[in-house]
């Protein structure tokens, strides 16, 4: 309970700023929806673009942009990057960051043991990644009532954004369990940040690649991005074949996170 | 009662062995100090009987329980100091203080830690990150204390400390000492750790080079130093000094017998002499010794 008052009191401004900069984001995306589509962005022709490039940006549903959830659907996609990659950031920092500024010198001549170390930061930081998420989401859900086109059902609406903030949550777990496995075989937390980049980025370029081609669909299984992306979430609702995937993802790295940080030599 | 049992531990880093083989025990109430210079394995030692890194090889056990099965129930029972303090920079040093509490689950002397912060003279509203050097030292020295410990692990506590903090910390480290607390020091300065420990336990290249009791050994054994053109080296030997070391106008010997004959030997020569020391081996000297006797071993 010590450490996750620690952690909870040392993550509090990187999370006020993720919330603050992602909700002017997000007003700033949803406010400019009554200009595009009084511009006819539903009339863009992008005819000469190939089916499948459009369907790998999310953009084969054109006529959809018209209306509040499939404008803020294709927009929100980069914040869901952008979100993957600060739940991947907290996961790779949290355990390699104490090593690095050798305040594990400290921490673990305290009575803890490193199971209570891992546990303790993994659901500091998990609910770090939920407030963030569900905060984002609330300021998102709110700006699109306040722009939404006249005659948009409000109770559909609120049923997409309760999807995608589930989907989205299974997500920034995912990445976060993922990051924790790559900290605890981390010494250092110097590559906690390209390795964030890097992990977020590749994932979705698979999921890029497996919409692309049919032969190579499996790989969408491997990008936690393309679980939750709003486009799909809004049209299909909550696909659970991809869910199941990034929930036995998140218990494998989670379970493998234990027994390698049990094991390592601690950098003092 | 054994505080802390070290059986045979060594630890390897790939092909590089930094401990080999290190058997000792430090008793409860002792004031042990374990000395060996730069890389001889002393931090890496403390960091497997913390548990910070697993050993290769041996057994470790801290109030008779193997480590790292009960390092919970050991932890709460050890104060530790490191060598390089680097707590969360963030914190207050009054945070500091409640976090270290909290991780105890102990409320804490009031009394005791206000002792403890006058008598080194910290700023518990101050940042740890804007802390000197010597004042993080400090710090983490307060904190080391404050759930009264039955077993203190200093690694180089005094680096960074001005001489009156020193000779508070000692201070207060032999009341410690008095009250039945074990101390394991590690140090660099052989002048505190002969006036202070009881024990002491010397390392060279991960290897133990010996472990003296100081409350007996070096008040026997006695340094002389002879100077002049026509030494008696000689003469010395066959009283049973040992030559230590000899160039052109100076001699030393170790010298473990009895004190009448030396003296008898020396005024016999005394004319031919310039100048004549007896003295008590420090533990440099002792140092020295067995380092240059484990060379010529080899």
């Amino acid at each position: 309970m010590t450490l996750f008052r620690l952690e909870c009191k040392t993550h509090r401004k990187t999370l006020l700023v993720w919330i603050i900069v992602v909700a002017l984001l997000t007003l700033g995306l949803v406010s400019l929806f009554p200009a595009m589509k009084d511009m006819g962005l539903q009339q863009m022709d992008l005819k000469a673009m190939p089916k499948e490039m459009l369907k790998a940006f999310n953009l084969s549903d054109m006529a959809a942009l018209s209306t509040i959830k499939g404008y803020f659907g294709y927009e929100f996609q980069y914040v869901m990057i952008a979100t993957g990659i600060f739940s991947a950031m907290l996961g790779t920092n949290a355990l390699a960051r104490e090593e690095s500024e050798g305040t594990i010198s400290y921490l673990y001549a305290q009575p803890i043991s490193r199971l209570s170390i891992v546990a303790s930061k993994m659901v500091a930081n998990s609910l770090i990644y939920t407030t963030y998420w569900l905060i984002s989401m609330i300021f998102a859900f709110v700006s699109c009532l306040i722009f939404k086109e006249a005659g948009a059902s409000v109770s559909n609406l609120f049923k997409a954004f309760a999807q995608l903030t589930f989907a989205g949550w299974i997500m920034g777990l995912t990445f976060l369990m993922v990051g924790f496995l790559l900290s605890s075989l981390l010494s250092s937390n110097k590559s906690a940040t390209s390795l964030s980049l890097g992990l977020v980025f590749l994932t979705f370029i698979l999921g890029v690649v497996g919409k692309l081609k049919d032969d190579f669909q499996v790989l969408v299984y491997f990008s936690p991005v393309d679980a939750a992306l709003p486009s799909a979430v809004f049209k299909n609702g909550i696909e659970w074949n991809y869910i199941m995937t990034d929930l036995v993802v998140l218990f494998i790295t989670c379970l493998l996170t234990f027994w390698f940080y049990k094991r390592k030599d601690l950098k003092v | 009662m054994s505080v802390i049992e070290l059986s045979h531990i060594s630890k390897r880093f790939g092909k590089f062995v930094a401990v080999d083989d290190l058997s000792f025990t430090v008793e409860k109430g002792e004031f042990f100090g374990f000395i060996g210079p730069n890389g001889a394995g002393k931090s890496t030692t403390m960091n497997m009987i913390l548990n910070f890194i697993k050993q290769s090889r041996g057994e470790i056990a801290l109030f008779g329980q193997q480590i790292p099965e009960h390092e919970l129930d050991v932890k709460i029972r050890i104060g530790y100091v490191p060598s390089d303090v680097r707590f969360y920079p963030q914190l207050s040093v009054q945070d500091l203080i409640h976090y270290t509490l909290d991780f105890h689950h102990i409320k804490g002397d009031k009394a005791e830690i206000d002792r403890y912060c006058d008598l080194f003279q910290i700023d518990r509203k101050k940042k740890f990150g804007d802390l000197s050097l010597g004042n993080k030292k400090k710090v983490a020295l307060v904190c080391s204390m404050i759930h009264h410990p039955e077993l203190l692990i200093m690694d180089e506590p005094t680096n960074g400390l001005d001489p009156l903090m020193h000779a508070r910390l000692f201070r207060l480290l032999k009341e410690k000492q008095n009250q039945g607390v074990t101390i394991f020091l590690s140090s660099h300065n052989l002048k505190e750790v002969e006036d202070y420990c009881s024990k002491v336990a010397f390392i060279k290249a991960g290897r133990l080079v010996g472990v003296e009791d100081l409350t007996t050994v070096n008040k026997k054994v006695k340094i002389i130093t002879l100077k002049g053109e026509k030494l008696p080296v000689e003469q010395m030997e066959a009283i049973g000094a040992e030559c230590i070391k000899q160039e052109d106008h100076e001699a030393r010997f170790i010298y473990e017998q009895e004190l009448g004959r030396l003296f008898a030997t020396l005024s016999q020569f005394a004319a031919d002499l310039d100048d004549i020391t007896v003295g008590d081996r420090d533990l440099e000297e002792q140092f020295m010794a067995m380092y240059e006797n484990q060379e010529a071993a080899r």
